[in-house]
């Protein structure tokens, strides 16, 4: 090889060199700086219970223990709750315990005397106290427990009702009215 | 010093961990979804008997023609607030004719008697709720209370007839028929 020769072939090699060199240049990213975005999402906790009506009739005989309500109503709750609730509880009470229905002359049917017969379960009177209403006026209907697979979800009470007059059984003849209230809690 | 820091953390740490233990006994509670209540309890009267019929054997001009058998009237009753009274009437159509045999013979109601419950024998003379003028008797009267609004009584009636009185000795011989009625009344 002549020397004409080599220094061609050097000089090739380091054209090559300043080739690849200047591609590195242009490779190197610009960057600006980190932007931060603050996300906040809040899924509320909630209960909510719907019935399927909001009336009931009685036609009473005097004495009966048997007085059935015309239909039955069925109570859906839906609830979507924090990792720390455990219990589920759904209640039914009156505000008066002495004065569940009344014709308004002081003639009353209490609610010791008013049955609720859940999901097909035995017909019992309200007389315990529960958190809302008044006191021996209530009767806890269900309760679920919270766990970690039924933080949302929704179940079905289906309430009938009877009044037991056989306790009352000089009860004038009349038009006794009332309101019965469902209530659920989660705690 | 170290010491007094570690008690100081800790004593946070408890209040911190007391505090929301508390936040998670909070209950949390749906609304309240009323039902409304609507129970009828009507007013109701009736009376039942335990036969309805009774037949007579006369004897002519005797005091003394007990009908064939007792009859028990049965009445019951739920009462509005305000009724005072339920009475109980045995009565006939007509006073001059309380049997007859449909030829012009008749026993009056003032011959014709009733014994309630083992008292005495009493006519039907008596202008009641119902019925003919002077043809009829109140068995009962029961004063309503609040302690009976809703109760029941029973009235055990026994007949009898006189044929002693005015132009009844002269009865003649025939069949004489007619119809009491027994009916209860809640007033006011």
């Amino acid at each position: 090889m002549t020397l004409r020769s080599q220094l061609g072939a050097w000089a090739a090699r380091v054209a090559l060199v300043i080739m690849v060199l200047a591609a590195g240049a242009h490779a190197q990213v610009l960057n600006s700086g980190a932007s931060p975005i603050a996300l906040q999402a809040v899924l509320n906790d909630s209960i909510t219970v719907t019935l399927s009506t909001n009336a009931v009739n009685f036609n009473l005989t005097a004495g009966s223990a048997n007085n059935p309500g015309s239909t039955s109503i069925t109570a859906t709750t839906t609830w979507l709750l924090r990792p720390n609730v455990g219990n589920l509880n759904l209640y039914a009470y009156f505000s008066s315990s002495a004065s569940a229905l009344t014709d308004g002359a002081g003639n009353n049917i209490p609610s010791a005397d008013f049955q609720i017969s859940n999901n097909g379960g035995a017909f019992t009177a309200l007389t315990n106290t529960v958190p809302f209403g008044g006191a021996n006026a209530g009767l806890r209907l269900s309760s679920t427990r919270i766990l970690g697979n039924n933080r949302a979800g929704t179940r079905n009470d289906v309430m009938n009702f009877n009044i037991n007059l056989a306790p009352l059984p000089n009860l004038p003849a009349g038009t006794y009215t009332g309101t019965l209230t469902i209530q659920a809690q989660a705690i | 010093m170290k010491t007094g820091t570690l008690l100081r953390t800790a004593v946070v740490m408890l209040a911190v961990t007391f505090a929301a233990s508390l936040a998670s006994a909070q209950a949390l509670n749906s609304g309240a979804q009323p039902i409304a209540l609507n129970a009828t309890l009507a007013e109701s009267l009736t009376l039942s008997l335990s036969a309805n019929a009774v037949n007579f054997t006369l004897s002519a001009g005797s005091a003394a023609n007990p009908g064939s058998t007792n009859i028990t009237a049965t009445t019951a009753w739920t009462l509005k607030p305000g009724r005072t009274a339920v009475g109980v009437y045995a009565y006939f159509a007509n006073a001059a004719a309380a049997l007859t045999d449909g030829a012009g013979n008749n026993i009056p109601s003032s011959a014709f008697f009733i014994s309630d419950n083992g008292g005495a024998s009493t006519a039907l003379t008596n202008t009641v709720a119902f019925g003919g003028p002077n043809g009829g008797l109140q068995l009962a009267n029961v004063a309503i209370t609040g302690a009976n609004k809703s109760s029941s009584r029973t009235d055990v009636m026994a007949f009898n007839i006189n044929l002693t009185g005015g132009t009844l000795p002269q009865l003649p011989a025939a069949t004489y028929t007619g119809t009491l009625n027994i009916q209860a009344q809640a007033t006011p």
